[in-house]
C-alpha cells in the first residue's frame, strides 16, 4: 500500500503540475479572507493590493474571499496540508484565533514588529490580542469593531421611548412599550447560529457581571454553579419569546437586516460596521446607536488580525505588505472603509457621520472588552453552545435544564 | 409516443371513459404543483429586491430585472465555477465510462483468478454511499496532496462511479451472444481486440445512456467536491451557488438568478437527451 | 555503422523483453486482469481503503492537522453512543427520513406511472415534467426550497397569506417540529420522478393479453391491477424501494442546504453529523465512528439484496 502510493503520488503530482494546478509565481502572497458584506470594504481591498503592487512590480497579491464558516474550514484544511494562503483573516482571542495558532498555522511574527516599529503603531486594546498566545507575537491588526443596539428612531417616537435606555431594565421596558405599540423590539436571524449568540452574549454579560462571566466563557466557572447563567437563559427565553420579531429562526442574519431597514423591527444587535451597511440601503438618519446597557463598563466587541501562515513561503513579502497595509497613510485613506476606527493610532478623524462620530466616543470611552462567544470558546463548546442556546430560544428546553446541558458538555470533552 | 390515437378510451373501446377524464384533471392539477416552483424562481430571478418584497409570490415581474444575472455571475464568480465543472466533467465522465467497460467486458468474459471476488466487490460498491464517509476520503486524497486540485477531485468520483456503471454494463454484456465474440478470439484476436471491435460498438445506445446520466450526476455533485475543493479558485457550480446563498442570501433576487443559472445546464442537457435518461435508468435496473 | 557492444546488448534484449511481455498478453486471464486493473485499483485506493480506513480512524484520537494520531479504544464510541447530545437526535432523524424515503417517493412514483400509463393526452410532456426535478443539482433544490420557505417572502407563507389561511403559516424550517418534514417535502418533489420512471418501465414488461384476457374475464378494474399488474411489478417494486432505501442515506445535500442542521440540531443526519464532527470542529475520531455506526447499517440492508441480486445474476 505505501510504496503504491508513492508510486501514485510521483505520477499524480506529474499530472497537476501539468494542468497548471500548483504553479505559483515566486513572489505571489495570496490573502485569505471574508466576502465583506458592504462594497467600499471589497473596493478599498482592490485598491490597497492594486497600489502596492504598483509600488512594488513583481509581487502579486491575490485576495480570496469565502462565507465565514467556508473560510473557517478552509482554514483548517491548510493547516493540514502544505497548501493554503500566505496570509490569513482570523479573529483574535484564545477561541478561534488560538484554534489555529495552536494548530501551528500562525507564525510567531516579533522579528517584524521589531523590524517595522510595529509597537509604536497600534492602539493599545487593539494590539494587546498579540500577546495572547503562547510562543510569541501572532498576527497583525486588521480592525477593531464594537457592537451595540442599532434602533429605529421613528419607531422608538411611535412607541413612546422618548430617551435611549441605559440600564437593562429601561431596555426592557421600552421593548415592552413597543410590543405594546404593535412592534416586534429586535431582530435576529437564527439559522446563522451567531446572531442569536449575540443576544445571549449581553445577557451573561449583565447577570453576571465581568469577572464571571469571563470565568463561565474560559469553563472555570461552573454553569449549574452560578445562578446567572440560568438567569441569562430565562432572560434569553424572554427575548425570543416576547420581544424578537417572528419568526426568526428560519431566516439569517442578512435577512434580518432586511427585515430591520424595511422598518418591521425596532432594534438590531450588531457591530459598527452597520453604519456603512445601513447608509447603503437607508437613511442614516433615521437611526440610532447605544451599547447594550450592562451596566460593566465594557464594551461588547472584538478584534479582527491578519496572520501570517507557517506555511508561506514567503513570510517576508507578507510582512512587508502587512507593514504596508497597517501603514498611517493607507489606514487614513481608507478610514471608515472597513471599519469605523481604524487599528492605527495616528490616524486623525475628520467630519464624521453622526453614527460614526458617536462609535468614536464608545471606542475612547471604554477600556475594557467582552468577547463574542464564539470567539471566546472552542470549537466543539461553540458548537454546543449554539445549539443549546437555539433549543431555548424554541421554547424546548428551559433555563435550568441549558444551564446543566452546557456544563455536562463541558465536562465530558475531558 | 404521445399521439394517442382517440384519448381517454380504454383499449378498444368506443365510449369515453369518465374515470380516465378524471385520472387525467388529477394529473394535471399535480403537474401545476410539480412546475409552481420552477415558476416562483424565475418570476423571483427577474424581480428587484424592493419588488421581491412588496408584491405578491406570483405576481410576474412588471420591469424585468435582467441585471440580476448579470450581478449574480459577477459576484457568484460563475465565470470560475462553470469552467471548473466543464473541467472536472469532461475528463471524468468519457475516463471513468472507458475504465467501467474494460472492467465490465473483463468480468463478464473472462475468467481470471479473483473474478467472482472483484464482482461481488463491485456489487457491494453500488450500494455504499460515499455521503457517509466523507472525512476518510478527504483524508486519502490529502495523503497524495491532491486537494484543491482537479485530479484530486476526479480520482474520487471514479471510484465511486465504477460499481454502478460496471454493474449496469456486465449486465449488458453477458447479453450479447456468445458466437459474435468467439469466432474472433478463435481467429486469434485479443481480448482487447474482441471488446475495442466488437463489444464497445454494440453497446453504443448503453454508453450514452450511461454518458448522459454521469454527466448530471457529476455536473450536480456536491458532497465530496465541499471537502475536496475548498479553494474558490477550483470551485464547481453547486459549491459556487452554496456560496453565494451563505454569502447573499438577502439579494432574493440574485440568489434565485444564480439558481436559475446553476439549473440552466443540466436542464438543457436532460431536454435535448430526455429519452436517454429513461433507457440508462431502466436498462441495467430494471431487467427482466 | 558500428554498433558498440553495449548497444547491441540493448537492442538483442528489448525485442526478448518485448516478446515475453506480448507472450504474457496471449493468456486470456492476464488481458482480464488487464483491462480490469484501472477500474479496480481507483476503487481500490480512494473508495474501499477509506471504508477501511475509516474503522482504523474510529479508535483514534485525531485532529485532522497535526501528525500525531493516538490510539484511544473504543473511546470514541462511548463519548458518541453515550455523551454526545446530538448523536441520537440524528440517528432517530435518519430512520425516520429513510422510513418516510422508502414509502411516500415510491408511492407518488407508482401513482403517477399508473396514471401515464393508461391512455390520455400529453403524457410525454407530463412524463419529462415529473422526472425534470431529479436532474437538478440537489444543492440548488435546497435552494430552491429554502427560498420557498422563506417565513416573509416565500411561496408558502404568501400563498397562505392570499388565501387567507395566515394561521397556517409556517416558520418551515426554523421550527423544529416541521423543520424535517419540510425539508422532506422538498426531497420528495425531487426524486418522486425517479420512481415513478422505474415503474413505467416496469409496466411496460405487463403483459397486454393477460391484462385483457382478465377483463374478458370480467375482473374489475380494481382485480386487474391487483391480480395481475401488481405481481408483474414485484422485481420492480424490490428495485424501487432498494434504490430508495439506499438513495434516502445519500440525501446529504438537500439537508445541508436547507437547515445545516438546524434549528438547535434537530435535522441533524448520521451522514452530516460524522461528516461536522471531522472536518468542522476537527475530530476525525469521533466522526469516524458516527461514519462506522452508519456504515454498518448500511451494510445490514444491503447484504440480504446482495445475495438477491447475485442469485439473479446466476440465474
Amino acid at each position: 500500500m505505501q510504496s503504491s502510493r508513492k508510486l501514485w503520488c510521483v505520477a499524480l503530482l506529474g499530472a497537476v503540475t501539468m494542468m497548471g494546478a500548483g504553479t505559483a509565481s515566486a513572489q505571489e502572497v495570496k490573502v485569505w479572507t471574508l466576502t465583506f458584506a458592504n462594497d467600499s470594504a471589497n473596493k478599498a481591498w482592490q485598491k490597497i493590493v492594486s497600489d502596492y503592487e504598483a509600488a512594488n512590480p513583481g509581487t502579486t497579491i491575490r485576495v480570496e474571499n469565502r462565507g465565514v464558516d467556508e473560510h473557517k474550514s478552509a482554514l483548517r484544511v491548510a493547516a493540514g496540508s502544505d497548501q493554503g494562503p500566505d496570509i490569513y483573516f482570523m479573529w483574535a482571542g484564545l477561541g478561534l484565533g488560538g484554534e489555529f495558532v495552536k494548530a501551528g498555522l500562525s507564525l510567531p511574527l516579533d522579528k517584524y514588529h521589531q523590524q517595522y516599529g510595529w509597537g509604536d503603531r497600534f492602539l493599545p486594546s487593539a494590539a494587546a490580542f498579540a500577546d495572547l498566545y503562547e510562543g510569541g507575537k501572532h498576527g497583525v491588526p486588521f480592525t477593531f469593531k464594537g457592537e451595540a443596539i442599532y434602533y429605529n428612531k421613528k419607531l422608538f417616537e411611535q412607541a413612546g421611548i422618548t430617551a435611549e435606555p441605559t440600564t437593562y431594565d429601561e431596555l426592557v421596558a421600552a421593548a415592552d412599550k413597543l410590543k405594546a405599540a404593535g412592534i416586534p423590539a429586535i431582530t435576529f436571524g437564527g439559522t446563522v447560529n451567531w446572531h442569536l449568540m449575540r443576544l445571549m452574549d449581553v445577557l451573561l454579560e449583565t447577570k453576571c457581571g465581568a469577572e464571571k462571566h469571563d470565568a463561565l466563557m474560559s469553563m472555570k466557572a461552573d454553569w449549574t454553579k452560578e445562578p446567572c447563567a440560568a438567569d441569562s437563559f430565562t432572560e434569553l427565553g424572554k427575548w425570543t419569546n416576547q420581544y424578537v420579531l417572528s419568526p426568526f429562526m428560519g431566516i439569517d442574519q442578512a435577512q434580518s437586516f432586511n427585515l430591520f431597514v424595511a422598518n418591521r423591527a425596532a432594534m438590531m444587535l450588531e457591530g459598527d460596521w452597520l453604519v456603512q451597511q445601513l447608509s447603503e440601503s437607508a437613511n442614516l438618519d433615521d437611526f440610532g446607536m447605544f451599547p447594550f446597557p450592562t451596566n460593566t463598563n465594557r464594551l461588547y466587541g472584538f478584534a479582527e488580525y491578519h496572520y501570517i501562515s507557517t506555511k508561506s513561503s514567503n513570510p517576508d513579502a507578507a510582512a512587508k505588505f502587512l507593514d504596508y497595509f497597517t501603514s498611517t497613510p493607507v489606514q487614513q485613506a481608507t478610514l471608515g472603509l472597513f471599519s469605523t476606527t481604524s487599528v492605527n493610532k495616528h490616524v486623525k478623524y475628520e467630519n464624521l457621520r453622526p453614527l460614526d462620530a458617536k462609535w468614536v466616543d464608545i471606542f475612547n470611552k471604554y477600556s475594557a472588552v467582552y468577547m463574542n462567544g464564539d470567539q471566546a470558546f472552542p470549537l466543539d463548546v461553540t458548537t454546543e453552545y449554539f445549539r443549546v442556546i437555539n433549543e431555548v430560544a424554541s421554547g424546548s428546553i428551559d433555563a435550568a435544564t441549558a444551564a446543566s446541558q452546557m456544563q455536562s458538555f463541558i465536562a465530558k470533552r475531558g | 409516443m404521445s399521439g394517442v390515437a382517440n384519448p381517454f378510451r380504454q383499449a378498444g373501446a368506443e365510449r369515453i371513459d369518465p374515470l380516465l377524464v378524471a385520472l387525467w384533471i388529477t394529473l394535471i392539477i399535480v403537474a401545476v404543483i410539480w412546475i409552481a416552483p420552477f415558476v416562483f424562481i424565475i418570476f423571483t430571478s427577474l424581480k428587484s429586491n424592493a419588488t421581491v418584497m412588496g408584491t405578491g409570490a406570483f405576481s410576474p415581474p412588471t420591469s424585468i430585472a435582467w441585471e440580476n444575472f448579470a450581478n449574480a455571475w459577477r459576484r457568484g464568480d460563475f465565470g470560475t465555477t462553470v469552467v471548473n465543472s466543464t473541467i472536472i466533467t469532461v475528463i471524468k465522465v468519457p475516463l471513468g465510462l472507458m475504465i467501467s467497460a474494460m472492467a465490465a467486458y473483463s468480468l463478464s468474459r473472462i475468467q481470471f483468478w479473483g473474478h467472482k471476488v472483484a464482482f461481488l466487490a463491485i456489487v457491494f460498491g453500488t450500494m455504499i454511499p460515499f455521503q457517509v464517509m466523507l472525512a476518510p476520503i478527504f483524508k486519502q486524497v490529502n495523503s497524495f496532496g491532491l486537494i484543491n486540485t482537479y485530479v484530486g477531485i476526479i480520482l474520487p468520483y471514479l471510484a465511486f462511479g465504477v460499481p454502478y456503471q460496471v454493474f449496469i454494463l456486465h449486465g449488458f454484456f453477458k447479453e450479447v451472444p456468445k458466437e459474435l465474440s468467439e469466432a474472433a478470439l478463435i481467429d486469434g484476436a485479443s481480448h482487447f481486440t474482441v471488446f475495442r471491435r466488437i463489444f464497445l460498438p454494440v453497446s453504443l445506445p448503453v454508453l450514452a445512456a450511461l454518458l448522459i446520466l454521469d454527466f448530471v450526476a457529476t455536473w450536480n455533485e456536491f458532497a465530496m467536491a465541499l471537502v475536496i475543493l475548498q479553494d474558490p479558485d477550483r470551485w464547481t457550480l453547486p459549491l459556487g451557488l452554496m456560496s453565494f446563498q451563505s454569502q447573499f442570501a438577502r439579494d432574493y433576487g440574485q440568489l434565485n438568478a444564480a439558481i436559475v443559472m446553476t439549473v440552466l445546464p443540466a436542464a438543457i442537457v436532460y431536454l435535448i437527451f430526455q429519452r436517454y435518461f429513461v433507457s440508462g435508468l431502466t436498462s441495467g435496473a430494471v431487467k427482466e | 555503422m558500428v554498433a558498440s557492444p553495449s548497444t547491441a546488448d540493448r537492442y538483442d534484449r528489448t525485442p526478448a523483453q518485448t516478446r515475453r511481455v506480448k507472450a504474457r498478453l496471449q493468456d486470456p486471464a492476464v488481458q482480464g486482469l488487464v483491462l480490469i486493473a484501472p477500474a479496480v485499483l481507483v476503487y481500490a485506493l480512494f473508495a474501499f481503503y477509506p471504508m477501511l480506513d475509516v474503522i482504523q480512524l474510529s479508535f483514534m484520537k485525531w485532529n485532522g492537522l497535526t501528525a500525531a494520531k493516538q490510539w484511544v479504544g473504543l473511546d470514541n464510541y462511548r463519548y458518541v453512543l453515550g455523551d454526545d447530545p446530538v448523536f441520537w437526535v440524528a440517528f432517530r432523524n435518519t430512520l425516520i427520513w429513510t422510513a418516510l424515503s422508502v414509502i411516500f417517493p415510491p408511492l407518488i412514483g407508482l401513482g403517477l406511472a399508473l396514471g401515464l400509463n393508461q391512455n390520455i393526452p400529453g403524457r410525454s410532456p407530463l412524463r419529462a415534467l415529473f422526472y425534470m426535478p431529479v436532474i437538478i443539482a440537489p444543492i440548488a433544490v435546497a435552494t430552491m426550497w429554502r427560498w420557498m420557505f422563506d417565513p416573509f417572502f416565500g411561496l408558502f407563507n404568501s400563498l397562505l397569506t392570499t388565501a387567507g389561511w395566515t394561521n397556517l403559516i409556517q416558520d418551515w424550517l426554523g421550527d423544529r417540529s416541521v423543520a424535517l418534514y419540510s425539508v422532506f417535502i422538498g426531497y420528495v418533489w425531487e426524486v418522486a420522478g425517479f420512481s415513478m420512471v422505474l415503474f413505467l418501465a416496469g409496466l411496460q414488461g405487463v403483459s397486454q393479453t393477460l391484462i385483457e384476457a382478465a377483463r374478458i374475464d370480467g375482473a374489475g378494474r380494481f382485480q386487474v391491477f391487483r391480480y395481475v399488474t401488481l405481481p408483474a411489478l414485484r422485481p420492480t417494486i424490490t428495485i424501487v424501494l432498494i434504490l430508495s432505501l439506499i438513495n434516502s442515506l445519500k440525501a446529504f445535500d438537500i439537508v445541508y442546504g436547507m437547515t445545516g442542521g438546524g434549528p438547535a440540531q434537530s435535522t441533524q443526519m448520521l451522514a452530516m453529523w460524522a461528516y461536522t464532527q471531522a472536518m468542522q470542529l476537527g475530530d476525525f475520531g469521533r466522526g469516524s465512528a458516527i461514519s462506522v455506526v452508519l456504515l454498518l447499517m448500511t451494510v445490514v440492508i444491503v447484504v440480504p439484496y446482495l445475495r438477491w441480486t447475485l442469485r439473479r445474476q446466476e440465474a
